[in-house]
Formats: C-alpha cells, structure tokens, sequence
C-alpha cells in the first residue's frame, strides 16, 4: 500500500489528482454563484408528435376529483343535488376491489351530500366511509378523517368538508399503497368517478340542458380508468365485479367521448345514466355473479 | 490496488454532488414552493387540488401531463423549481396539441397559468426550462 502511494507521488498522480479535484470544485462554486439563465424559448404554437407521444397521465393530477366536476355543474344552475341521493350502500363485501370501488363511490356520494348541505347525510356517509375502510386496512388512517367529516358537518362547514373527503379519498390511497394494494388505488378513483358522472346524466336526462349535458364530454378519464382496468393483475381482472363493469365502462367511454363542439341528446344522457346506475347497482351488490 | 479503489470512491463522492438521497428534498422543497404560489390563488377563492406531478425538466427536454378540465371551472396552475434561480415556464395544450392562451404568471424560479376551459376535456401542460442541467420541479393546480 505505502508502495503504491510513494509510486504515485513520484509519478507525480496525486499532486494532479489534487489539482483536478480543485479545479473541479472551482467549475461547481461558479456554476453556484452564476448569473440568472435566459429564459426558455418562447412556447410553440403546436405540440410535436414527439412531445405527444411523452405526455404523462398520473392519477393525482390527469384525473379530477368529484368535487371539480360538481362544482362545475353547479355553474349551470340551481340543481337539487338531495334528488340525486341514492338509499345507503352495504358494506360487509368479500372482494377487496368491491371495497374499493364502493369506497370511492361513497367519498363522491359526500361531495353530493355536501352539495346538498345535508349534514346528517354527510354524517351517515362518513361513517360507511370509515366501515367500508375497515376490512381494507386503512380503517386507522381514516378514523380521525371520519370524525373531522362528523365535526365540519354539525357545524355545517361545506368549503372544509369538501377538503376533508378529497384528503379522506387520498388517505384511503397512500394507505392502500403502503398496505402493498395499489393496484385498488384506481378503483377507488373509478368508484367515485362512476358515481359523479351518475349524477351528472342522471340529472341531465331528467332536466336536459345543452350546458350541463355538454359537461358529459369526459374521454380523457373514461380512457384512463379503462385502461387501468384493461392493466389490472388476472386475479383481480376476474373478479365478478369488475367482469361486470367492464363492458359498461366500455360503452360509457363511447359516450363520453363525444367530438369538442358536439352536445349530446337528451337520449345520450339517459342511456348513459342508465349504464352508470346499472355498474354501481353491480358494485353495491354482495352477491355479483 | 486498494488505493486506486479508495481514489475512485473519492471521485465519484465528488462527482456526484447531488446523492440520490437528495432528490427527495428537492421536491418537497419544490413542492413547498408550488404551495407557497397557490397560496395567493386560494385567497381568491380557488380551491387546491390536494394532488401535485414532481419531476425534473431540463433544456431540450421539456415534460408534459395530461389533466382533464371542466368547462364552467377557471384553473390556475402553479408551478415550482426547487431552485429558485432556475427558469422554468408552464403553458397550456389542447387535446389536438394547440397553444391556449390565458393569464400568465412568471418569476425566477416559478410559474402560473390561468385557463377557463370552454370545452370539457383533456389539456395538456408543458413544463419547460432553459437550464442545461436537470432541475427537479413541482406542479399542481387550483380551480373554482
């Protein structure tokens, strides 16, 4: 070892290497201390095929919550968000991908009741929330967002409910990723898109307006949660329920995915209302063949 | 032998001044600065998304996510580099890949963008820097 440290210094590497490794800090501290860069080249008119072809889609961002569409739709008019509740859901499923379809379902059916600024059906909902989490493994992280939707609710304070079900929505996912299930974290996005977009062509169908139906236009996500389906593990893919939603979310993507300047029918609306009650009826059901 | 390991092991302790280790501070620090900037829009009434895209970006080498927006909603953007002195901008794509226009935002080290969607549907962001080097940033998004 000693040899080969006298070698080299009588070779004259170390007093070299020494003299790069100075340089080479001085080059960083420079970069460090350097001046503000030019800005980025103004932005094109058109992305490239090849800016395309790298876009991204990311359940956190690509995929809105039902919040945003409800709020949306609220910009159309005075709606009776309480006509579109639905009777409560059951919660002692078998099959994990059936407890998290409902449990996003029933964050959406938050959103409404929140919408309809109904505090005890807030309250009722928060509490199957926190059942349905239960058998999932994330009955722990959502027992204190349960009790803060409780709390906001009796004192009817809706701008931080509507925070509360979207953490409670995240919640439930960072646990399922942490409980090795991310595979579910899709579903439980699916679930609660389902039952937004529900209460959308429901009303639509029954109140038809050219505004509030062209809010139906949605083929981004109808893609994307299709595709996640189309990805899932066999194991899950042959679950009975998502064997039965399937091909309703197929056709659902067909609707949605109407062309920009279009608005669909009032029958448009109600065959996809239609399609949409029929998927969550198979996703509420404990016994889906 | 041992001592040309131990001279490469100190090279490549300097050669990579940024560990791996590091890259998640840099984006919570780009995550916090993303914040700081919605921050100004949620007092106007904006609601945040409670979702973000970290990444880094470099010149030439520009990313891009897709979000589905809803007509009716405004949305503002707001976008981060953990490194404040770096150049970053975001703009706005429809689904056929057409420039939006809107209100924009823009200071050392972030950028915003306002866009009221007229038609339903899936947009895209571009998320750009003229810096050589990859820098890690943060975006989300706010709407009411």
């Amino acid at each position: 070892m000693r040899c080969a440290i006298r070698r080299a210094i009588g070779r004259g590497l170390i007093p070299r290497l020494i003299l790069g490794l100075a340089a080479w800090l001085c080059l960083q501290s420079a970069r460090a201390a350097a001046p503000l860069l030019d800005p980025p080249p103004p932005a094109a008119p058109r992305l490239n095929a090849e800016e395309i072809a790298q876009i991204v889609r990311i359940d956190e961002i690509s995929i809105p919550t039902p919040g945003e569409l409800l709020a949306a739709v609220d910009k159309t008019g005075k709606l009776d968000w309480a006509a579109r509740f639905r009777a409560p859901i059951a919660t002692g499923f078998r099959s994990r991908a059936q407890m998290a379809l409902n449990l996003g379902g029933l964050v959406a059916d938050g959103y409404i009741a929140v919408q309809a600024q109904d505090a005890q059906q807030v309250k009722n909902i928060g509490r199957d929330i926190v059942a349905l989490a239960r058998p999932l493994g994330v009955h722990q992280d959502l027992i204190n967002r349960g009790k803060s939707v409780t709390d906001f609710a009796s004192e009817s304070q809706w701008e931080p409910l509507r925070e509360e079900l979207e953490a409670t929505q995240n919640e439930a996912k960072i646990a399922l990723a942490e409980n090795k299930d991310s595979k579910l974290i899709e579903l439980v996005t699916i679930g609660g898109w389902l039952r937004g977009a529900e209460a959308l062509a429901t009303h639509v169908s029954l109140q038809y307006a050219p505004q509030t139906a062209a809010l139906l236009r949605q083929p981004g996500i109808a893609h994307f949660l299709n595709e996640h389906l189309d990805a899932l593990p066999e194991k899950l893919r042959e679950d009975a329920v998502i064997r039965a939603i399937r091909p309703k979310l197929a056709r659902v993507e067909q609707i949605v995915s109407f062309g920009a300047g279009q608005i669909p029918t009032q029958q448009d609306a109600a065959e996809l209302s239609r399609l949409l009650v029929d998927a969550l009826a198979e996703i509420g059901r404990r016994d889906v063949k | 032998m041992k001592t040309a390991l131990l001279l490469a092991g100190l090279l490549a302790l300097f050669a990579n001044p940024r560990p791996l280790h590091a890259q998640d501070n840099r984006k919570t620090e780009a995550r916090r600065l993303a914040l700081e900037l919605a921050g100004a829009f949620s007092n106007d009434g904006f609601r945040l998304r409670d979702g973000h895209w970290c990444e880094t970006v470099a010149a030439g080498r520009p990313r891009l996510v897709e979000v589905n927006l809803h007509a009716g909603n405004l949305y503002w953007f707001s976008l981060a580099s953990a490194d404040p002195s770096i150049p970053v901008t975001l703009t706005v794509y429809d689904e056929t890949g057409r420039l939006m226009e809107g209100e924009r935002l823009a200071e050392p080290g972030r950028a915003a963008a306002a866009f009221a969607p007229k038609t339903s549907g899936p947009y895209y962001l571009k998320v750009d820097t003229s810096s050589p080097e990859l820098t890690t940033f943060c975006l989300l998004y706010s709407y009411r």
